[in-house]
């Protein structure tokens, strides 16, 4: 999900340069070494992963997976998504120079809103947190850059004020599809390797000690 | 679509030969010149510069082709959506919607804007290795740490390509079928899940091997860049097309495809 060059008026592109930079400059500042490589690697995964296309009906979607990022990555998914639509520009031309900053705002913000509801999840002690919490993020990275779309849009002229409305319906297939995968995913990193998951040890030390007694025991099990 | 862009690095023309730094400077302000025209007359001459660009590359047909047919197929709602949904006088009604010529200008402006930049991004980085293209950027005062992040992030991709290849021939040799269920989606989550996780423990192992190199957050290259006389007058040649058209654009001549663009 992008919007292409062309389209949108130079103030909402300024606009989003800026704002790219403003919170690409803060979040890269919380990157420490160790993190270069990790971040670019997950990252080239998360870019490989939205090649896939799931069908419904006749046609078929690509997953987007701003919200996963979000979930895996935290606050780190801002630098990441950039990265990922820089690529995405040089590589194949989808988006386009001019609108780096406003794609990264879209869908960087979206992983970063993403990432907001995923933290929501310690507040709750229920079955299955982790899939339903990794839905919802997966919908709200969607839903999120969603609206930002539908305002970039709208703010460019009142004549794409319809565009907006068929893009932000569109996205509700999506939205839906993005819900389940991302869920199904975080609940599959929980039980296997809940350390690859975003705010797991710092906000809940207690919640991590129990996974790992529960984990424990099977890998040892798993041999015989 | 191809992911090497840097297939054709090695042709020789006038692009390969243009000091890398002032190649992506000076067609990078072509880029965001066309991306503010306008008028439609100046969006077609914008257009023909950057195919004249294309040309001087060499780059094969088929290869910028199999790319620019995508971003055209996304592009192509525009001109339904557009006309259908302007607002204001309406030239004709079909089925009961009101068709708008201003509506159909506009799709048309934006088509030609965007296909003009996608055309002019082959031209900048489909002429030099993707490495060199990366460290000019870094001349240019383009972060260290983005720079070095992309180069990464570039070089796995390729990496994870063939691993999910493998993965998706194992599943389809297990009798898996995508269909438009839960199931799939379940297992799709977990393919991902799966993918990550193998990419978390490369991701560690990559670390390790980087410091057992020395590495300390810095990239050192053997990538050295010299520039010419020859390099400078392309950039003037271009950038002040580049102003040529902008200040035609502005000055009135021509009539905008909509009137209050701003």
């Amino acid at each position: 999900m992008h919007i292409s060059d062309g389209i949108l008026s130079a103030p909402v592109l300024i606009a989003g340069f800026i704002g790219t930079v403003a919170v690409a400059a803060y979040t890269l500042r919380q990157l420490d070494l160790d993190d270069i490589p990790k971040v670019s690697v997950i990252t080239s995964v998360f870019f490989v992963a939205s090649l896939i296309h799931i069908p419904i009906g006749p046609s078929s979607i690509h997953l987007i997976l701003g919200g996963l990022v979000g979930v895996v990555l935290g606050i780190r998914a801002f630098p990441a998504i950039m990265l990922g639509i820089i690529l995405q520009t040089i590589l194949f031309g989808h988006g386009g120079v001019t609108v780096i900053g406003v794609n990264t705002m879209m869908l960087g913000g979206g992983g970063l809103m993403a990432y907001a509801v995923w933290q929501l999840r310690h507040h709750f002690n229920i079955k299955k947190k982790e899939m339903i919490f990794g839905g919802l993020a997966g919908a709200m990275g969607i839903f999120s850059s969603g609206i930002v779309l539908a305002l970039s849009l709208v703010t460019t002229g009142e004549e794409f004020i319809a565009t907006a409305w068929y893009t932000l319906i569109a996205h509700i297939p999506v939205m839906i599809i993005e819900a389940l995968v991302v869920g199904s995913c975080a609940a599959f990193l929980a039980k296997v390797k809940p350390d690859a998951l975003a705010g797991q040890l710092p906000l809940a030390p207690a919640v991590t000690a129990t996974a790992a007694e529960t984990t424990k025991p099977s890998n040892e099990d798993s041999p015989k | 679509m191809p992911l090497d862009i840097d297939r054709f690095a090695k042709l020789e023309s006038p692009l390969q030969r243009w000091d890398p730094r002032i190649k992506l400077f000076t067609l990078g302000i072509f880029v965001f010149s066309v991306a503010l025209l306008k008028t439609l007359p100046i969006a077609c001459v914008a257009f023909c510069l950057a195919v004249g660009i294309l040309r001087l590359s060499n780059l094969p047909y088929d290869f910028v082709a199999s790319s620019v047919k995508w971003v055209i197929f996304f592009l192509l709602p525009f001109f339904i959506i557009m006309p259908l949904s302007y607002p204001g006088e309406a030239a004709f009604y079909i089925i009961g919607l009101p068709f708008a010529w201003e509506g159909l200008q506009l799709a048309t402006l934006i088509f030609i804007k965007a296909v003009a930049i996608i055309l002019t991004t082959f031209s900048m980085f489909g002429t030099a290795r993707f490495d060199v293209s990366m460290i000019a950027l870094q001349h240019l005062k383009c972060p260290k740490i983005l720079v070095q992040m992309l180069l990464f992030t570039y070089r796995y991709t390729f990496v994870f390509i063939e691993e999910m290849r493998r993965m998706q021939i194992a599943m389809r040799a297990r009798g898996f079928v995508m269909k438009t269920n839960l199931k799939t989606m379940q297992v799709m989550g977990n393919f991902v899940g799966t993918l990550l996780i193998r990419s978390f423990e490369r991701s560690e192992r990559v670390y390790k091997a980087m410091l057992s190199k020395g590495y300390q957050g810095e990239l050192h290259t053997m990538v050295k860049f010299k520039s010419e006389q020859q390099d400078y007058i392309k950039s003037a040649l271009v950038l002040v097309t580049a102003v040529i058209i902008l200040a035609l654009d502005f000055s009135g001549l021509f009539l905008p495809a909509k009137q209050s663009w701003f």
